[in-house]
């Protein structure tokens, strides 16, 4: 409980009376009421009509009795009871319902992990050759790319605290409870509770499933298990602290500092309404978008406007050449963007490169690598995705769709094969290199290209949006690399080269397809 | 690469009898607009009578329910280049580069049109000049007031070679300063034997510019 400066009544104001009115259009003044308990509160079906309304006490209102001015003193104010009564008023009996949604999401989460994810991970690290994986698992190597990976998955979740944090409350709870002068951190608790547990909750099933994974594939003992549940954890914690830590920061501040991420009261107590407000809209903004597959709009929610690098210029050439150039630029202008694409490519590079050359490597290396690889191409294809957006527009440029396209993803196309390269140059320094690693490397590259040009012109949702079937609209370009990278994969590893032929045909048909939807997107919005 | 070798239109534009109407609901009751080279067509109409429809038909964006426009002899279709080639048009807020200032927009359409890259910067920054936005050349695109947003979108349209210049409302969101210098280069584009058609609420723009006024009935 706390303790708030409100002004009251210099006399013991009267006993209500029946006759008196006792709603929010009264302006008599009431005692404060006994207030029900919280159990009660939940069980009862309607809010209590004969409670006194506070929000009808007014200090500047003469006393009836007397007719003489009030004065102010000092009265108990529970915060926890005026909390109660807002969450009463806003979200009646459901609001309760809805938050025992949240343990049965969790509930449904554990038994995902059971039934898919320890499958997957056993899938994962099997191998016909356990021991020479164990070796290299453990390899200097393996554990700094398994520090780089965990490291970046902390600083995306640093860098979606800007746009999105663990604390957004629904607008009408920013707007009418928060103003009121209760303390801030118990306010918002409930939100952070949510997410700090949520962020325990999986990082301990992920640990739990991975060290499980290595047990049953035999790569580790079971102690492992209870070492991975435990970082697992320990992680979950932290991501789900600097989540907040970035959210506070997206707002400026007096207290900002790490030291926010021992001090959660402090640093909810740090967060701005407006902040709050920001988040709040794009969260919805962000929802809104992806459920209608508006892509521009989810994008343009979560980027930074830019503003920095306005010293460079656009060097004016012939057409194709002064596109790339744009891309360049538009590249040094957003380093964040650079910067994640590099991070994401290094890192699924690396993995597809040691699943092409390394023998020890599971099959499903190359599945896993995949995503990141395109994910990575995908943040520095803003060019391609900018065209896509013009499509519809009346032409601004003088080049065709297609010569646009190309220019487009020729810088994104020249860092992955970068990138690549550098990856087969370690495999080759190393001694293992085998001759039909180049060719299934490129068939990936390939693939990469045109699962990009196929995201970034996808276009708008065509069928009725049912959340399902946006999903799998999404995920389309995305599974096709994923599908066909991990078939050349296997047929690489198995040296069957006819097969591995006949999907090289496939992969070059979802490139003619790629062209293609630049095609008909470019034409076919005309209606 | 260019676009390729593309007929060069001329000015010509001819609406016989276009009107739209989606399902049930008329947004264009059918209508004649017939402009030559050298003239500038000032679409006359209150609010929903149809004017941005009838713009978006003649630039061939959308498809007329009724009727014909043709562009130099052409069919209005966006997706022939021929036609794209023709026309420029500012209709609605065009897409930008978030990561591109000003003057670098002003560059890439230069440059995609084959102009001399020498002299592209020269250009660009003069056509801000004549808008009175020189000064931001090197602003991004989302750190302008509307009237700049509008003047820079201006700048974008008149940055590419077009016989035909369709514009909705160019004068929204300026003062009556910047509306002179938009009269200008509107003049300008039409003494040197481009088409113009453009839908204005402004009377006295329409008594400087306009050759001919086309009033344009709403349907109900």
């Amino acid at each position: 409980m706390s303790k708030r400066k409100q002004p009251a009544r210099a006399k013991p104001a009267p006993e209500p009376t029946t006759a008196q009115p006792t709603t929010a259009q009264s302006t008599t003044p009431q005692p404060m009421p006994a207030e029900p308990a919280p159990a009660e509160r939940a069980l009862s079906t309607a809010p209590d009509r004969t409670a006194p309304d506070r929000t009808a006490y007014d200090p500047t209102t003469p006393d009836p009795m007397t007719d003489e001015p009030t004065t102010p003193a000092e009265v108990d104010y529970d915060d926890h009871d005026l909390l109660g009564q807002a969450d009463w008023v806003i979200g009646g009996e459901a609001a309760r319902k809805a938050r025992q949604q949240g343990l049965y999401a969790g509930y449904v989460l554990f038994l995902g992990a059971l039934v898919y994810g320890l499958p997957i991970v056993q899938a994962v690290f099997r191998t016909s050759d356990a021991s020479s994986l164990g070796d290299q698992l453990s390899s200097p190597e393996a554990i700094a790319l398994l520090v780089a990976s965990v490291a970046a998955l902390l600083g995306a979740v640093v860098f979606a605290g800007r746009f999105r944090g663990p604390v957004v409350p629904p607008m009408p709870w920013i707007d009418l409870v928060l103003p009121v002068p209760l303390d801030r951190a118990l306010a918002l608790r409930r939100w952070w509770r949510y997410a700090a547990v949520g962020g325990l909750f999986i990082g301990a099933l992920s640990g739990l499933t991975i060290g499980a994974g290595l047990a049953f594939a035999h790569l580790a003992g079971p102690l492992t298990i209870i070492v991975t549940t435990a970082v697992g954890t320990a992680l979950g914690v932290l991501a789900t602290r600097l989540w907040l830590w970035s959210q506070v920061r997206s707002w400026p501040g007096p207290d900002r500092g790490l030291s926010l991420l021992w001090r959660v009261p402090d640093a909810l107590r740090e967060l701005h309404a407006e902040s709050l407000r920001a988040h709040s809209a794009n969260t919805s903004t962000m929802a809104g978008s992806a459920l209608t597959g508006n892509l521009r709009t989810a994008r343009l929610a979560l980027t930074r406007p830019i503003r920095h690098g306005r010293s460079a210029r656009l060097r004016p050439g012939r057409p194709f050449g002064v596109l790339v150039r744009r891309d360049v630029l538009g590249l040094r202008r957003t380093p964040g963007a650079f910067l994640s694409g590099l991070g994401l490519t290094a890192l699924g590079g690396a993995i597809v490169t040691w699943a092409f050359t390394q023998p020890a490597a599971p099959s499903i290396a190359a599945t896993i690598g995949l995503l990141p690889l395109y994910l990575g191409f995908g943040a520095w294809a803003e060019g391609l995705r900018l065209q896509a957006d013009n499509v519809g527009t009346p032409s601004l440029l003088g080049t065709s769709e297609l010569t646009e396209a190309g220019a487009h993803v020729t810088v994104p196309t020249a860092l992955t094969v970068l990138v690549l390269g550098g990856w087969v140059g370690v495999a080759a320094a190393i001694g293992s290199l085998p001759a039909s690693a180049p060719l299934s490397l490129w068939l990936v590259l390939v693939l990469v290209v045109a699962g990009n040009v196929l995201a970034a012109f996808r276009g708008s949702p065509t069928f009725m949006l049912r959340p399902q079937m946006v999903i799998a609209w999404y995920a389309v370009p995305a599974f096709t690399v994923v599908l066909l990278g991990s078939l050349v994969a296997v047929l690489t590893k198995a040296g069957s080269y006819t097969w591995l032929s006949v999907v090289s045909w496939l992969v070059y048909a979802v490139l003619a397809w790629a062209v293609s939807k630049v095609r008909r997107l470019t034409y076919l919005h005309r209606a | 690469m260019q676009m390729g070798a593309v007929a060069v239109l001329t000015g010509e534009v001819r609406a016989e009898g276009v009107g739209k109407t989606i399902d049930e609901t008329t947004l264009l009751l059918p209508t004649d607009v017939s402009a030559d080279p050298g003239e500038c067509i000032v679409l006359r109409g209150p609010n929903g009578s149809g004017k941005t429809t009838l713009l978006r038909i003649i630039g061939g964006l959308l498809v007329p329910s009724t009727g014909t426009a043709t562009i130099g002899g052409r069919e209005a279709d966006e997706r022939d280049r021929t036609v794209r080639a023709a026309v420029a048009a500012l209709l609605g807020a065009p897409t930008t580069y978030r990561d591109l200032t000003l003057v670098d927009h002003l560059v890439l359409i230069d440059s995609t049109w084959g102009g001399d890259p020498a002299t592209s910067d020269d250009r660009s920054l003069a056509l801000l000049d004549r808008l009175g936005i020189a000064h931001l050349d090197d602003r991004f695109p989302h750190e302008l007031s509307s009237g700049q947003e509008q003047l820079f979108r201006l700048a974008l349209t008149f940055s590419r070679p077009a016989s035909v210049v369709l514009l909705d409302e160019p004068e929204q969101r300026l003062d009556t300063g910047k509306r002179q210098v938009v009269a200008e280069l509107i003049r300008e584009r039409t003494e040197s034997g481009g088409t113009v058609v453009m839908a204005c609420h402004d009377p006295e723009l329409t008594a400087t510019l306009a050759t001919r006024v086309v009033d344009i009935v709403p349907a109900r």
